[in-house]
């Protein structure tokens, strides 16, 4: 397949059609600040940060580069003073909004940030409310959250905020969201999350708690419907063991 | 069944739910969730997006107190204080006898008539706080008759078997 030249920044990359301006930056090495990318979902385009100058034919314009995909050649720019200013404006926003996240005030601190005094500020929330979560939870199949209300009293929550019959406690949501901001509270083999207590197992090798009893019945019937005794092994001891029969098998040779 | 098992009917059958009881159960959105095959988290979402939509149940007599710009300066929140005291229910709330439910809304269009009130479709203008307590016995009357009404045709109908 004939390959795209994209020029960012002044470095040439090649690219398939169609792949997004952010992944091509991202392969080649071009830092773009972004909060609520993550490489195996979808762009939710929430954020704003990784906004990119793109250059064709002679015109110029600002697009989000997460879901900008590159169609023919073309040269882009990341880092000019048009596109400080604004990253400027967009994280006195967010700082506004979550003015207790260290996420935001590290990134604020990196890329500047306007005066926000104006602001009224939002304390005891961290969520720039981007839809990450949404998105990882959907992509897994079980749809346990989603955006709640609408306006200023928009939330990311389960349905009438009680334990969501279809969480199985993965934590991936807490795990792609960009601030940190979803609790995972983990006690003597409980784990609760989303006001849902899940009981967990521990790894047949190391004897840790790794998984909830449902995220593991629901890896089962994703895989088939595994009958019978199943391994529990945590990812550690998963990655160690794999380790040491690649270290086995070549050292036959 | 009206609507066929599709997901993009969803708001269409939440609406004719909201038109039957004046608000959505939650066993309703369970039922509906099941019937489309729409994730319960996603339904939920827009059912609370919509404000035409409600999952808290409403009064038979659905009160909208104006608070737009020009109600606002018409002392709008004096109606809806007066109203509070008649009901004893803040906005958003609903009587205890199921009757009445109040809430505010930024503008009703009806700036002329500022301020302005909404009951099921009847328009209040030029309220003052004295003429609201004769409205409210309008409607607790008018609700009283349409009972006695339900009772003579109950009669009626058990005389004939």
């Amino acid at each position: 397949m004939d390959k795209i030249s994209v020029i960012i920044n002044g470095k040439k990359c090649l690219a398939d059609k169609g792949e997004f301006l952010l992944d091509i930056a991202e392969r080649n090495g071009i830092v773009i600040p972004h909060l609520c990318h993550h490489e195996a979902l979808r762009g939710q385009a929430a954020c704003r940060l990784c906004i990119a100058e793109v250059r064709e034919n002679g015109r110029k314009r600002i697009v989000t580069s997460c879901i900008f995909p590159v169609m023919r050649d073309l040269e882009a720019e990341t880092d000019t003073e048009e596109i400080r200013e604004m990253r400027k404006t967009l994280l006195s926003l967010l700082s506004a909004e979550v003015p207790e996240s260290q996420t935001i005030a590290s990134l604020a601190e990196e890329y500047g940030k306007g005066d926000v005094s104006r602001f009224s500020k939002d304390f005891g929330n961290e969520c720039i409310l981007c839809g990450l979560c949404v998105e990882a939870c959907s992509e897994l199949g079980c749809n346990a959250i989603a955006t709640v209300n609408r306006g200023i009293t928009k939330k990311i929550s389960t349905p009438y905020d009680e334990p969501s019959a279809a969480c199985i406690g993965c934590g991936s949501c807490a795990y792609v969201c960009p601030t940190g901001c979803i609790r995972i509270d983990e006690r003597n083999g409980i784990r609760t999350i989303w006001n849902k207590e899940f009981e967990l197992i521990r790894c047949d090798r190391c004897g840790r708690y790794y998984i909830t009893k449902e995220e593991n019945e629901y890896l089962r019937q994703r895989n088939g419907g595994v009958q019978g005794e199943l391994q529990c092994i945590c990812k550690n001891c998963r990655q160690a063991e794999t380790a040491k029969k690649i270290m086995e098998t070549s050292l036959e040779f | 069944m009206k609507y066929p098992a599709e997901r993009r009917f969803s708001l269409a059958v939440m609406q004719d739910i909201q038109r039957a009881f004046n608000y959505i159960p939650k066993e309703a959105m369970i039922e509906i969730s099941e019937y489309l095959n729409i994730p319960f988290s996603q339904l939920y979402s827009m059912a609370t997006f919509y404000k035409a939509l409600s999952l808290e149940p409403k009064g038979k007599y659905i009160i909208k107190v104006c608070d737009g710009t020009a109600c606002h300066i018409r002392s709008s929140m004096v109606i809806l204080s007066e109203l509070q005291k008649l009901l004893g229910i803040d906005a958003g709330e609903i009587t205890r006898d199921g009757l009445f439910s109040v809430e505010t809304v930024n503008c009703l269009g009806a700036c002329a008539l500022a301020p302005v009130m909404v009951i099921n479709n009847e328009y209040h203008g030029k309220l003052t706080p004295q003429d609201l307590s004769e409205i409210i016995r309008g409607y607790r009357n008018a609700s009283d008759e349409s009972k006695d009404d339900l009772i003579i045709s109950k009669e009626e109908g058990d005389g004939n078997v």
